[in-house]
């Protein structure tokens, strides 16, 4: 619990620290931000259209794609992201609007 | 002076089509993709399954992936017969093989970076199953917090 790695670990043990800038949004103190990128974490080069699960936890809901300050995911890889996903859509995997 | 390329082709036959209908299907692109001096590397036939959106009147349909070295002539003529298939609701073509070097290089990159660490660290260049970190389940379990509080 108090042991924090370099760089990636700012988990449930990071309550009392107050070092990071991006973290602490003023409400809903609940939701924390994720800091990395799945895509990145995961080392996932081909972020693959076909594949409805990986893209999935990317698309709420309503259908939209989520945004990157939600995410977390790095700018590289959301613009891959949003090929699959519109790739994904065309051929009628991921809706692209549900209400 | 056309250039011999690796594209994906996926397309939905309508769920009204026989299991022969898709079969014919196939190998009526067998034959263009052998008219045209290419290679069909691989297919996957996903089966029937649920779409997102209804098009035109079906709910569902059959997928099909095919891998196709080819000249984008080919993937022309193949677009064009898929066009006027009436049992196809939709198809789309990717071209794959800049992505597959893309990540094959990423991929090698990463690897060499690794080795090149593991080295000035004066480990082997490989990680050893012994010494896997185990930080995964602490960010899963972050995931989990957020998609509760995105999902409600």
């Amino acid at each position: 619990m108090s042991e924090e790695r370099g760089g990636g670990g700012r988990g449930r043990g990071g309550k009392k620290d107050d070092k990071g800038k991006g973290e602490g949004r003023p409400r809903g103190g609940f939701f924390r931000r994720r800091r990395v990128c799945k895509f990145c974490a995961d080392k996932i080069d081909y972020i693959n259209y076909k594949d409805v699960r990986l893209l999935s936890p990317f698309i709420p809901e309503r259908g939209k794609i989520q945004p990157r300050r939600i995410s977390g995911t790095c700018a590289k890889h959301q613009r891959a992201l949003q090929i699959a996903i519109a790739r994904a859509r065309q051929l009628a995997l991921i809706p692209y609007v549900t209400d | 002076m056309s250039q011999t390329r690796q594209y994906e082709l996926v397309y939905i036959v309508s769920p009204d089509a026989s299991e022969q209908a898709v079969a014919d299907l196939h190998t009526q692109i067998e034959q263009i993709v052998q008219r045209f001096n290419g290679t069909l590397d691989k297919t996957e036939n996903w089966g029937r399954r649920k779409l997102a959106y209804e098009i035109g009147h079906a709910r569902e349909g059959t997928y099909v992936v095919e891998t196709i070295t080819g000249t984008g002539e080919l993937m022309k003529e193949i677009d064009r017969r898929l066009r006027v298939t009436d049992t196809v609701i939709r198809h789309m073509t990717v071209r794959i093989d800049e992505d597959i070097r893309v990540a094959e290089r990423l991929r090698t990159q990463r690897k060499s970076t690794q080795a090149r660490r593991r080295t000035a660290r004066g480990l082997p260049p490989e990680p050893q199953p012994s010494e896997r970190r185990g930080d995964r389940d602490s960010d899963d379990a972050d995931d989990m917090i957020m998609e509760g509080a995105e999902g409600r």
